[in-house]
């Protein structure tokens, strides 16, 4: 018997007991459900971050300047934390350095350390907002777009006006008939006038900076700060990957000869960087992927065991058309092939039912959330093989004892 | 037995026995017989004397514990499974008393069976399916399932499956031992035709009226030949004829 006979004997069994078939491919398909769905998610998270996320923190080609960490990710150790504690403040000396170090950057710029506040205007307020004072580079290098009105200008920082370009939640939550333009908000005793209204980010991470406040690094200074002179980070922005990296060994020669270290002495500041944060999404996305499969084989080792059980009640209701089969001539691995191909179908069918539900799983998430579908043909493939391993492992015991069956005892059988 | 054909059938001193537990059962005790070709012979028997083992082993549906069984002149007695295998698809073609047809399959699938292990081609195996269903006079009811067929009609199929493959012998074990009286003698007369058209048949019974069709008669008494050559005198054409209702 050939394989496309098997195959067609198998699909008319399967066929012909629908519903059992139904059930006996229920636990491959959650399987493999869950593994295209587990994927399609963390590649559409991978997919952001890299595109989106990474960028709207740092910039492409961009670096920064910090005492510590603004951003946490898994790849800090509890001592290296305690370490980065320990460096010098970043100030507005430091900010000189880097200024003459690198003359060619496309944009340099620094901040406070932003702090969460609330906001007034009259009576309305909005609650969990970011203040951030910002150099005049600062929105450039933050890619933030001016919606209405305009961004900050070189004499806002030198006359450190009390002025505001606010993010568009806070619009929305203050004047609910949108004029923002010229009106007074107040941020703790401080009065700033509206000049501008930033574009919406959106997104998982946008929304809080669609939550923030601009105000002039200067002004923040003299108004709402508590360290005065202190720099959070230093931005520094250049034309291509390859002169950022030339920038950033001029920026770490030049801090150092100002903050006085020796050769040999660790660096007293820390740079972060878009890439760095990408390797350290690396390292969870990897995690994600190496556990995935494990959970998943986990659920087919149980839709494995139910297709073998239901073949096996299936073998002892058909012991007679097995003894049929052989006395017209079957041989062992006749039986043995038109059993297997019914465990592999089923299981593939199974499969194939998965990658759907998955799939369709995938694009609820890319609907509910900022997160793409991404699906990766590497997945595909892997699910239609693992479909195919269950449903030939499943399948090989029951088809063994069918093949093995005596044909008169077959024949015989009530 | 001396002329020039060699028998079709060869078994010498066949025996069987099954062990079950503390006794052993003797099924056939020693069983000598030839067949020629193109007999038509029918294995009579009370119950227990070992007439379904001999066919089990005849049809290599079963090996025997001992003894010597050449078939078409292959001892057949020491092959394994899957020479056995092919041997019940290229030299057997099996009737059974209750006709042992796949239950979801059409006529045409069923007949379809043996053909598809020989390894035709499906085109082939549809013609050849056909013309044997034609044969037994089933050629409209290809399509039907055996649910959709009468007694008389699933035997013809079974006889129409067990000719597809042109075996050298067709073995029946009761064929009619599920048919009413009239369809029997049907079913008889299928037989006398196919025999008289040169098909080799043996045929288990232990009705005297359907094995009064066969031109010998083997008798089992005890796992042991005991009669091995009786006619019950020429075919009545009453019988051939008029479906009558002689069963006792």
């Amino acid at each position: 018997m050939s394989i496309a006979e098997a195959l067609r004997v198998a699909l008319s069994q399967i066929w012909a007991h629908k519903l059992k078939s139904l059930f006996s491919l229920i636990g491959v398909v959650i399987g493999i459900t869950f593994l295209i769905a587990v994927i399609t998610v963390v590649e559409g998270m991978n997919r952001y971050v890299q595109e989106d996320f990474a960028g709207s923190l740092f910039g492409v080609n961009s670096f920064s300047i910090v005492q510590r960490p603004t951003v946490q990710t898994g790849n800090y150790s509890a001592e290296e934390l305690r370490r980065l504690a320990r460096n010098r403040d970043v100030d507005l000396d430091d900010v000189e350095a880097v200024r003459r170090a690198v003359p060619d950057a496309r944009y340099i710029a620094w901040r406070n350390a932003s702090r969460m506040d609330e906001v007034w205007y009259g009576e309305r307020r909005r609650r969990n907002i970011r203040v951030i004072g910002g150099s005049e580079q600062y929105q450039a290098i933050q890619g933030w777009e001016i919606d209405r009105g305009r961004g900050l200008t070189p004499l806002d920082q030198q006359r450190a006006l009390k002025v505001a370009v606010i993010g568009p939640a806070i619009a929305e939550k203050l004047f609910p008939n949108g004029a923002a333009l010229g009106k007074r908000i107040r941020l703790q005793a401080h009065r700033f006038e509206v000049v501008g209204v930033f574009e919406r980010k959106g997104g998982l991470f946008g929304n809080a900076w669609d939550a923030a406040v601009l105000v002039p690094y200067e002004t923040f200074n003299q108004t709402l700060s508590t360290k005065r002179d202190r720099v959070r980070e230093i931005s520094v922005k250049a034309n291509n990957q390859r002169e950022m990296l030339a920038a950033m060994d001029a920026v770490e020669e030049a801090l150092r000869i100002r903050r006085g270290l020796r050769p040999g002495e660790e660096n007293d500041f820390h740079f972060q960087t878009s890439s760095g944060l990408l390797s350290a999404w690396e390292t969870i996305n990897n995690i994600l992927l190496a556990a995935v499969p494990g959970l998943v084989s986990v659920s087919l080792v149980v839709g494995g065991i139910v297709i073998m059980n239901i073949m096996l009640v299936s073998v002892t209701q058909r012991t007679r058309e097995i003894g049929v089969r052989k006395a017209m001539g079957a041989r062992q691995r006749d039986i043995m092939l038109q059993f297997l191909a019914e465990s592999s179908i089923v299981s593939l069918v199974g499969a194939a039912l998965g990658i759907g539900l998955g799939l369709g799983l995938g694009k609820l998430v890319e609907r509910l959330s900022p997160l793409p579908a991404s699906i990766p043909p590497w997945a595909l493939a892997m699910a239609i093989g693992l479909g195919l391993l269950v449903g030939l492992s499943s399948g090989i015991y029951p088809a063994r004892r069918a093949s093995r069956l005596n044909p008169i005892d077959a024949l015989r059988y009530e | 037995m001396e002329g020039s054909s060699q028998p079709i059938i060869i078994t010498r001193g066949l025996r069987k026995e099954y062990d079950m537990g503390a006794e052993t059962v003797y099924a056939l005790r020693g069983v000598d017989i030839e067949i020629q070709r193109n007999e038509f012979i029918a294995v009579m028997g009370p119950s227990g004397s070992g007439k379904s083992t001999l066919m089990n082993l005849i049809g290599c549906l079963d090996t025997p514990t001992a003894g010597e069984y050449v078939l078409n002149g292959t001892p057949v007695q020491d092959l394994d499974d899957d020479d056995l295998a092919r041997i019940r698809n290229e030299e057997i073609g099996f009737v059974f008393q209750t006709f042992n047809l796949l239950a979801r399959a059409t006529a045409l699938h069923n007949v379809e069976l043996p053909l598809i292990y020989a390894g035709v081609k499906a085109a082939e195996r549809r013609d050849r399916a056909a013309a044997a269903l034609d044969r037994v006079g089933l050629g409209d009811r290809m399509d039907h399932r055996p649910n959709e067929l009468s007694g008389g009609q699933k035997q013809r199929v079974a006889i129409a499956r067990s000719l597809v493959n042109q075996p050298s012998i067709l073995l029946a074990d009761e064929p009619t031992g599920n048919l009413d009286s009239a369809t029997s003698a049907d079913i008889m007369r299928l037989f006398v035709e196919l025999h008289r058209h040169g098909q080799t048949i043996i045929m288990v019974t232990h009705e005297h009226d359907i094995a009064s069709f066969a031109g010998r008669i083997v008798t089992l008494v005890d796992g042991m030949v005991a009669s091995y050559d009786a006619k019950l005198g020429p075919t009545p054409a009453s019988v051939m004829t008029a479906s009558a209702a002689t069963t006792p």
